[in-house]
C-alpha cells in the first residue's frame, strides 16, 4: 500500500476522532431545536463545563491517591454527566422556561446571556489559564512502514469512536424504545397537543436539555483528556462547529446530527491535509452554506414531520 | 428608605469619600498606568510586566521617589484583546496619566498606541515586538524590547548555522505577532538556502492539529518554526509527539513560559526560544531580584526585565525634569538610560539601538538553559 493511501487513512482517522466529538455536542442543540424550536447557545458552555468537571473529579480522585484507570474514567464520567446535567436543566429552568410562549428571539438572546454568563462565571471562578489535564490513556498503535510515513491510531482515540457509538446507541434505543423517548418523540411533532393529550411537555423539556447535556459532559471528558489543555473559551469555537454540525445534517434529526459532525470533522481533516489549514474553516463553512442552498433543511432534515 | 436604597445610599457616601481622598493624594503622586492581560489565555505574561513595573515603581518610591514626588502605579486589564485596548487606553486618558508601561500583545499596543499619541500620553511597552508599532513615526511610543524583525534573522541565523535541518515546516497563528515573526524566519531561511517546504497558518484557539501535522510527517519535515504563543505551541508539541512526528520545534519569545511545559509535558524537552538575555542572572541585578523574590512573586521572566527597565527610563527622565510626555520623550531619543538591562538608547523611531535576543534550549520542567 502506497504512502498516499496511508495519508489519506490518517486523515480520515484525524477527521473521524474530531467529527465524533462534534457530534455529541450537535445532538444537544438538535434535540432542543426539535423539541422547542430554540436554538440554545449556552450549549457549548455546558460543554466546556463538563470538561472542568472532568478536571475536577481527576485531580480529586488523585489527591486521594487512586490511580486505577477503570475507576479513574467511571468516576470522571459519572460525576461529569451529573454535575454537568444539573447545569443543563437548571439553564433551562431559570434561563429558557420564564421566557416560553413568548417571541423566539426573546429565548434566544436569553441564551447568549447564559453563554457570556458561564464563560465568565468559570473564567472568575477558576482563573482564563489554561489548566493542563493528566493523560490517562497514552500510547497507541502505528501501522505501516517504519521508515517512511506511517498512521498512528492513539488508544484514546479509539476510546472517543467507542464511547461516541456506545452514547449513540443508547440514545436511539432510549428516543425509540422508552416511554419517555416517546413523549420526547409526541413533543418534538407537536408540543401543544402532546400537552393535550395529558404528556408533561416540562418534564419532557427538562429531560431534553438534560441529555443535551450529558452528551456535552461525555464530549467534555474524552475531549479534555484528548487535547489535554482546557480553558474557559473552549467552549465557543466547540459549540459554533457542533452547531454547524447539527445545521449541516438537518437541525432537528439526531441521525443528521451525526452525519452532519462526521462530514464536517473530515472535511476539515481533509482540508487541511490536502490543501491548508488556513483554509479548514473556510471550507467547512463554505460547504454548509453549500448543502443549505440546495438542501435547506439540511441532509437528513425533514420539516414537520419527524423532528427527534 | 428601603434596605436597598439605604445601601445604595452607603456604597455612594464610601465611594464619594474614595473619591475625595484620590484626589488630595493627586498633587504629590505621579499616576504611571501599566496595561496588559491580567486575565485571558496569555496573562503569565501580563503578570511578568506588572512584577517587573511594580517593583521598579516600589524601589523607586523607597529611594525617595522622583523629585520628592511618589509613583503611583494602576494596573488596567485589556485582556490582550485589540478592542478591549482601546477601552483601557480611553480609560487611561480620562484617569489622567500621562505615562503608560503597556500594553503588552502587540495587536493590543497598536490600537491603544494611537489614542496616546493623539492624547499626548507617553508609552512604553515592555513586550510588543512587532515593527509596526514604532513605524508609524508617532513621537511617544517606545519599546525595550527588541522586534520581530530581530527576532526573526536572530532565529533564521541558528538554524542555518547550528541546526543545519534538511526540510523546514514554518507555521503561524495568522496573528500580527505571529505571522510576522514567521514570515521573517522564513525570509532568513530562504536566503540561507534552507528550504521551506511549508509555510501555513492555524487558527489561535484551536485544539486538534492533527491534519497539520499529519501533513508535516508526510512531508518529511525535520525543523519546525511556530510564530505564535504557548497554547497552540504546546498543543502542537504534544500532538506531535504522540503522532509520531519526529522533529525539532523553535518559537519566538511569545512561547517562553512556564505552561508550554504543562501543557506539553515531555515534549517541551528541547524546544528552542529566542528570549531576550536572562537579566536576572546578572549579579548587578541581584538587589531587584532579591526584591521580587521577597514578595513572593518570579523573577525570571524576560518581560519582568524590560518592564523594569521601562519604568527605570521613564523615572531618569522625570528626575530630570521633563515630567512633560513630549520633553520626557525628547530626553529619552537624546540621552542614555541606565536600567536594569544595561545602558539603553533610543533611535528616532523609539526603538532600542542594538537590542539582541538570545536562543534558548527548554526545558520540561519549565526552565531553559542558553544556547548562544
Amino acid at each position: 500500500m502506497s504512502e498516499q493511501f496511508y495519508y489519506f487513512l490518517q486523515q480520515i482517522l484525524n477527521g473521524v476522532t474530531i467529527g465524533s466529538t462534534y457530534a455529541l455536542i450537535a445532538i444537544g442543540y438538535t434535540m432542543v431545536y426539535g423539541i422547542i424550536g430554540m436554538i440554545n447557545f449556552a450549549h457549548g458552555e455546558v460543554y466546556m463545563i463538563g470538561s472542568y468537571a472532568a478536571f475536577f473529579v481527576l485531580a480529586g480522585l488523585a489527591m486521594l491517591g487512586i490511580d486505577s484507570l477503570a475507576l479513574l474514567l467511571i468516576a470522571a464520567f459519572a460525576l461529569s454527566i451529573m454535575i454537568t446535567s444539573a447545569y443543563g436543566w437548571s439553564i433551562e429552568r431559570v434561563a429558557y422556561r420564564p421566557l416560553r410562549g413568548g417571541n423566539r428571539l426573546i429565548p434566544l438572546i436569553s441564551a447568549i446571556g447564559m453563554s457570556i454568563f458561564l464563560q465568565n462565571f468559570v473564567r472568575l471562578a477558576q482563573g482564563s489559564r489554561d489548566i493542563a489535564m493528566p493523560s490517562l490513556i497514552t500510547g497507541g498503535w502505528t501501522i505501516g512502514p517504519a521508515d517512511a510515513f506511517n498512521v498512528t491510531l492513539s488508544y484514546m482515540q479509539v476510546v472517543i469512536f467507542v464511547v461516541t457509538f456506545i452514547s449513540m446507541t443508547v440514545l436511539t434505543a432510549f428516543i425509540s424504545k422508552s416511554k419517555m423517548g416517546r413523549a420526547c418523540r409526541a413533543c418534538a411533532e407537536d408540543i401543544g397537543m402532546a400537552n393535550l393529550l395529558g404528556i408533561n411537555t416540562n418534564k419532557v423539556i427538562s429531560i431534553t436539555f438534560v441529555i443535551g447535556a450529558a452528551l456535552a459532559a461525555v464530549a467534555g471528558v474524552l475531549l479534555s483528556m484528548y487535547y489535554g489543555v482546557i480553558n474557559p473559551y473552549l467552549g465557543f469555537m466547540a459549540g459554533l462547529k457542533a452547531f454547524t454540525a447539527a445545521v449541516l445534517g438537518g437541525i432537528g434529526s439526531i441521525p443528521g446530527a451525526v452525519l452532519g459532525g462526521l462530514i464536517l470533522g473530515i472535511t476539515e481533516a481533509i482540508t487541511a491535509g490536502y490543501f491548508s489549514s488556513e483554509y479548514k474553516d473556510v471550507v467547512s463553512f463554505g460547504l454548509l452554506c453549500f448543502v443549505l442552498l440546495f438542501m435547506p433543511t439540511g441532509i437528513l432534515g425533514k420539516p414537520e414531520v419527524e423532528k427527534v | 428608605m428601603n434596605k436597598w436604597t439605604k445601601t445604595a445610599a452607603g456604597v455612594a457616601v464610601s465611594l464619594a469619600l474614595l473619591g475625595s481622598s484620590a484626589l488630595a493624594n493627586a498633587a504629590d503622586t505621579i499616576k504611571i498606568a501599566m496595561a496588559g492581560p491580567v486575565t485571558g489565555p496569555v496573562a503569565q505574561y501580563g503578570d511578568m510586566q506588572f512584577t517587573g513595573g511594580n517593583a521598579a515603581i516600589e524601589m523607586i518610591n523607597q529611594a525617595g521617589g522622583i523629585n520628592g514626588k511618589q509613583l503611583e502605579a494602576v494596573i488596567y486589564d485589556d485582556a490582550c484583546d485589540p478592542k478591549q485596548a482601546v477601552a483601557v487606553a480611553n480609560k487611561i486618558v480620562n484617569d489622567g496619566a500621562k505615562y503608560v508601561l503597556g500594553h503588552l500583545c502587540s495587536s493590543a499596543t497598536q490600537p491603544a498606541s494611537d489614542i496616546y499619541e493623539d492624547e499626548g500620553i507617553l508609552i512604553i511597552t515592555a513586550a510588543s515586538t512587532s515593527p509596526e508599532i514604532t513605524g508609524r513615526g508617532y513621537e511617544l511610543v517606545f519599546r525595550t524590547i527588541g522586534l520581530d524583525s530581530d527576532q526573526g534573522p536572530t532565529a533564521a541565523k541558528y538554524i542555518a548555522e547550528q541546526v543545519k535541518p534538511k526540510k523546514v515546516a514554518v507555521i503561524h497563528d495568522k496573528q500580527q505577532y505571529g505571522e510576522g515573526i514567521a514570515s521573517s524566519v522564513k525570509i532568513g531561511l530562504e536566503a540561507a538556502n534552507i528550504p521551506v517546504v511549508a509555510f501555513e497558518g492555524i487558527t489561535a484557539g484551536d485544539k486538534d492539529f492533527s491534519a497539520i501535522i499529519a501533513k508535516l510527517k508526510k512531508l518529511d519535515v525535520d525543523f519546525v518554526y511556530y510564530g505564535g504563543y504557548h497554547p497552540e505551541l504546546g498543543l502542537l508539541l504534544r500532538q506531535s509527539k504522540e503522532k509520531g512526528l519526529d522533529a525539532m520545534f523553535m518559537g519566538p519569545e511569545g512561547v517562553g513560559n512556564k505552561d508550554i511545559s504543562s501543557i506539553a509535558g515531555e515534549a517541551s524537552e528541547g524546544l528552542l526560544v529566542t528570549l531576550p538575555k536572562k537579566y536576572d542572572l546578572d549579579p548587578a541585578n541581584k538587589a531587584v531580584v532579591d526584591h521580587i523574590v521577597a514578595k513572593g512573586e518570579d523573577a525570571t521572566g524576560p518581560f519582568v526585565w524590560t518592564g523594569y527597565a521601562a519604568i527605570q527610563a521613564m523615572a531618569q527622565g522625570m528626575k530630570a525634569g521633563k515630567e512633560d510626555p513630549f520633553e520626557l520623550a525628547e530626553y529619552l531619543r537624546n540621552n542614555t538610560a541606565s536600567t536594569v538591562m544595561g545602558d539603553l538608547q533610543w533611535d528616532s523611531k523609539g526603538d532600542l539601538k542594538g537590542f539582541e535576543f538570545g536562543v534558548f534550549s527548554w526545558h520540561k520542567d519549565g526552565t531553559s538553559t542558553q544556547k548562544q
